[in-house]
C-alpha cells in the first residue's frame, strides 16, 4: 500500500498550517516531528477526513480517499490528540462501542476486545470505569480502539503527550508490536517517542516538509554539526549566551557542553549526533540558551 | 442502528445524577399533588384525618346509588334528602353540633355542603349540559346566517365546526370527575420534565466536543451521520420515557390521594372547566391524548436543545442558554395564556406542554384563511418548530470529509 499526499495546502485566517506538502509513505512507521504548531495534527486531521484542506490530494495506491470514503475509515486507526473518551463507561464497554462506530461485527467485536486489552496490559482493568484510569492507561485503551478494526493505517496523534517515562517506554513498544504489517503515522513533538522505532522521520516545519529520511541518514547529516567542549564553571554564563548549546553535564573537570552548530566552536571536538540533535538544529534555529 | 442507539442512551442518560434528579423530581410532584389535595379537595378542604376519611367512605357509599345513568328516580331521591336539609339550614338557625346522629356526617351544614357541593351542583351540571350545547349549537347556527349573509366565509365555517362539535353532546352519566378537574390541571409535573429534560440533553453533542470524541467519531464508519441519528433518537427516547413516567405518575398519584378514577369513561365536558371544549372524548381518552401532546410539545422543545448543544464546545453555556430559554417559554405562555393574541400563544411550544389552555374552549386559528382547532395550529408549528431546529443542527454539525463525499463501504 502506498499514500501518497500531493501539495497539500491548508490556511487558517491567511496564515500557512500546511503549505504544498508532498510526500509518499509505504509501510512501516513514520514519525511526523515537528515543534507545537508545525502542522502535524492539521495534516492529521486532512488526512483522517476531519478537516478539508484548501488544496492538494491524499491518496492510496494511486486512488483519492474522499473517493474511497467511508471505506478508506474502515481502514484506518487513529488516536486522538489528548483523548478523554467516556468517563461514564467501563474500558471493556467503551471498547464494544467503538466496534459498533467501526462496523467490526460480533462476535469477532468481543474477541477482539479481549485480545487488545490482553495486548495492551488492560485485562484486568476491563470492568474499571475510564474515569478512574491514569493517563497511561487511557492512552493504552485509546491504541486499542484505534486497533480494533485491524486498521492497514494507525494514525497517532502525539501518543505520548503527558505520560510518564516508563508508561512512555511502555507505549512505544505497544506501537512497534501494532505496527507490523502497516503504516504508522506518529506525530510527536517527543524525539524519543521515534527514535528507535521509525522507519523513517518526516520534519515539518511551519507547515512545510523540511526532510524525509531514516533516522540514521538524519543523524549522519549532522556529522561535524555536534561538539563537545569543556569550559571552567565561570565561562558558562558566556557560552550560553553565543551558542546553540543542546546539554550541559558538570564534571569535575569543569562543565562539559554539548554544541550544535555548523561552526566548530574553539577548542570543541566533534561528537557522534543523535536525533535530538537532528531536532535542535533544525527546530532551534536563533535561539541560544 | 439499535445498538449505537443504546450505546448513545447508556452514554447520556445512564448517569447516577440523572436517576437521582428523577427520584426527588417524583417525590416533589407526588408531595405537589397531595398538596393540591390537602388544599382544594372536597373531601380534605377544611377537614383534619379523620374527618376527611369519614367523607371519603360517605361520598363512595353515595355514588354506589347515584353514580351512572342519571334518571328521574335517581334525581328525585337525592332531592328528596337535600331538600330538608336545605330547609334546615336556609335561615342559618340550625344546631351546630358535630354529633347530630340524625345528620350523616354529624353537622348539619356539613351535611349540607356535602350534598351541595359533591352531588347536587355535579349532577345538576350534568343534567343541565345538554340543554346547555344545545343553547350553543343554536347561537352557532345563527351565526352561520348571519355571516354567510355577509359573506364571511371564515366565520361561517368556524361556527360550522363550532355547531358541528357541539351537536348532540349531553352527559347522561354521573360520575366522580373531581380528580380530573384537578389532575387536568396540573402542569407542575411538565416544569418538572423539561428541566430534567434540559439537564440530560445539553450534553448530548457538547460532550463529545469536550471529551474531544468528536474527531474521534468522524474517523468511524458509523460516527457521522449514523451516530448523529442514534442521539436524536436516543434523546426522543430520554424524552418519552421521561414524559411518560411523569404522566404517568401524575394519573398515579391523583388516583391514589383522591382514591378512585373513577370516571374516566365520562366525556370530558362532564369537567365544568371543559364545558367549552372542542373535544369530544372521554376523560380517559383525552388523559392520554394530552399526555401525547405535552410529548411532542416538549420533543419539539428538545430540539432546541439539541441544536444549543450542538453549536458550543463546553456544556455551561447550552445549560445556561436552555435553562434561560424553557423560563422564557414559560413565561411567554404565562403572558399570552388568556390573551387574545392567540398566534402569539400557538407559537410557543411550551403551549403544548400545559395544553389544557388549548383544550377548555373551541377555538380556532385562521391558517390560510380555514378555520383550523387551535391544538391543530400549535402541533403544526411545533413540528415547523422541531423541523426548523433539526434542520439548522444538521447544517452545522461537524462533518467527516469521507461521509459528505458518499463514498462507499468497503470500496478500494
Amino acid at each position: 500500500m502506498k499514500i501518497t499526499f500531493k501539495g497539500i495546502t491548508k490556511q487558517y485566517k491567511g496564515k500557512y498550517a500546511l503549505k504544498e506538502f508532498s510526500t509518499e509513505l509505504q509501510e512501516g512507521v513514520y514519525g511526523l516531528l515537528g515543534t507545537n504548531g508545525a502542522g502535524k495534527t492539521t495534516l492529521i486531521n486532512i488526512f483522517v477526513g476531519i478537516v478539508k484542506s484548501d488544496a492538494g490530494q491524499v491518496l492510496i495506491d494511486g486512488v483519492d480517499v474522499k473517493k474511497l470514503g467511508v471505506g478508506f475509515l474502515a481502514r484506518v486507526g487513529y488516536l486522538p490528540q489528548y483523548p478523554q473518551f467516556y468517563k461514564n463507561f467501563e474500558v471493556q464497554e467503551f471498547l464494544q462501542y467503538m466496534c459498533a462506530l467501526k462496523g467490526v461485527l460480533q462476535p469477532n467485536g468481543n474477541r477482539r476486545v479481549s485480545e487488545l486489552l490482553e495486548a495492551v496490559h488492560l485485562g484486568d482493568a476491563r470492568h474499571k470505569k475510564i474515569g478512574a484510569l491514569s493517563g497511561g492507561m487511557r492512552q493504552r485503551v485509546g491504541i486499542a480502539q484505534a486497533m480494533l478494526n485491524d486498521p492497514d493505517i494507525l494514525i497517532l496523534d502525539e501518543p505520548t503527550a503527558g505520560l510518564d517515562p516508563q508508561e512512555r517506554i511502555r507505549f512505544r513498544n505497544l506501537i512497534t508490536k501494532f505496527s507490523r504489517g502497516r503504516t504508522v503515522l506518529l506525530a510527536t513533538h517527543i524525539v524519543s517517542d521515534i527514535e528507535f522505532i521509525a522507519n523513517e522521520v518526516l520534519l515539518l516545519k511551519q507547515g512545510q516538509l523540511l526532510m524525509q529520511a531514516p533516522p540514521h541518514k538524519l543523524i549522519q547529516s549532522m556529522e561535524n554539526k555536534v561538539w563537545s567542549l569543556t569550559v571552567p564553571d565561570e565561562a558558562l554564563d558566556e557560552k550560553l549566551g553565543s551558542l546553540k548549546i543542546s546539554n550541559i553535564l558538570r564534571e569535575q573537570d569543569g562543565v562539559h557542553l554539548r554544541i550544535i552548530g555548523d561552526e566548530r566552536p574553539a577548542q570543541a571536538v566533534p561528537v557522534q549526533a543523535n536525533l535530538e540533535d537532528v531536532f535542535l538544529y533544525h527546530f532551534g534555529e536563533g535561539e541560544q540558551w | 442502528m439499535v445498538k449505537l442507539i443504546g450505546f448513545e442512551y447508556r452514554k447520556h442518560f445512564i448517569k447516577p445524577s440523572i436517576l437521582i434528579a428523577l427520584l426527588v423530581f417524583s417525590l416533589v410532584s407526588v408531595g405537589k399533588i397531595y398538596g393540591t389535595y390537602a388544599e382544594n379537595s372536597l373531601f380534605s378542604r377544611g377537614c383534619n384525618m379523620q374527618q376527611s376519611i369519614q367523607i371519603k367512605q360517605l361520598y363512595w357509599g353515595f355514588y354506589n346509588d347515584y353514580s351512572g345513568k342519571i334518571t328521574p328516580d335517581k334525581i328525585e331521591r337525592l332531592l328528596d334528602i337535600y331538600r330538608p336539609i336545605e330547609a334546615k339550614v336556609a335561615d342559618l338557625t340550625a344546631s351546630t353540633r358535630t354529633d347530630d346522629p340524625d345528620t350523616f356526617t354529624g353537622n348539619v351544614y356539613t351535611d349540607y355542603h356535602f350534598l351541595r357541593l359533591c352531588y347536587v351542583l355535579p349532577m345538576q351540571y350534568d343534567y343541565l349540559y345538554q340543554s346547555y350545547a344545545g343553547k350553543v349549537v343554536l347561537a352557532a347556527k345563527e351565526n352561520i346566517r348571519f355571516y354567510s349573509s355577509v359573506s364571511n366565509r371564515y366565520e361561517s365555517r368556524k361556527n360550522a365546526l363550532i355547531a358541528e362539535c357541539f351537536s348532540g353532546r349531553k352527559v347522561g352519566t354521573f360520575a366522580f370527575t373531581e380528580m380530573y378537574q384537578y389532575y387536568l390541571n396540573y402542569d407542575f409535573s411538565s416544569f418538572l420534565a423539561l428541566l430534567l429534560c434540559v439537564y440530560g440533553l445539553v450534553g448530548v453533542f457538547v460532550s463529545e466536543k469536550q471529551t474531544e470524541m468528536d474527531a474521534l467519531l468522524l474517523t468511524t464508519q458509523y460516527g457521522g451521520a449514523k451516530t448523529v441519528a442514534a442521539k436524536l433518537l436516543s434523546s426522543a427516547l430520554f424524552v418519552m420515557g421521561i414524559c411518560t413516567w411523569f404522566w404517568l405518575l401524575d394519573f398515579l398519584a391523583f388516583s391514589a390521594v383522591f382514591g378512585s378514577f373513577a370516571g374516566f369513561m365520562a366525556p370530558l365536558y362532564a369537567v365544568k372547566n371543559f364545558a367549552n371544549t372542542p373535544l369530544n372524548l372521554s376523560l380517559g381518552q383525552y388523559a392520554l391524548f394530552s399526555c401525547t401532546l405535552k410529548t411532542a410539545g416538549m420533543l419539539a422543545l428538545v430540539a432546541g436543545i439539541l441544536l444549543v448543544s450542538s453549536l458550543f464546545k463546553n456544556a455551561l453555556f447550552p445549560f445556561i442558554i436552555s435553562l434561560s430559554g424553557a423560563f422564557g417559554l414559560i413565561f411567554w405562555q404565562g403572558e399570552f395564556m388568556n390573551s387574545g393574541h392567540l398566534w402569539a400563544k400557538l407559537v410557543n411550544p411550551f403551549v403544548l406542554m400545559v395544553n389544557r389552555e388549548l383544550f377548555r374552549k373551541a377555538e380556532f386559528a385562521n391558517l390560510f384563511g380555514l378555520p383550523v382547532p387551535n391544538y391543530f395550529a400549535a402541533m403544526l408549528v411545533a413540528i415547523l418548530w422541531a423541523g426548523i431546529f433539526m434542520g439548522l443542527l444538521v447544517v452545522t454539525i461537524r462533518k467527516s470529509e469521507m461521509t459528505e463525499k458518499g463514498g462507499r463501504l468497503n470500496a478500494g
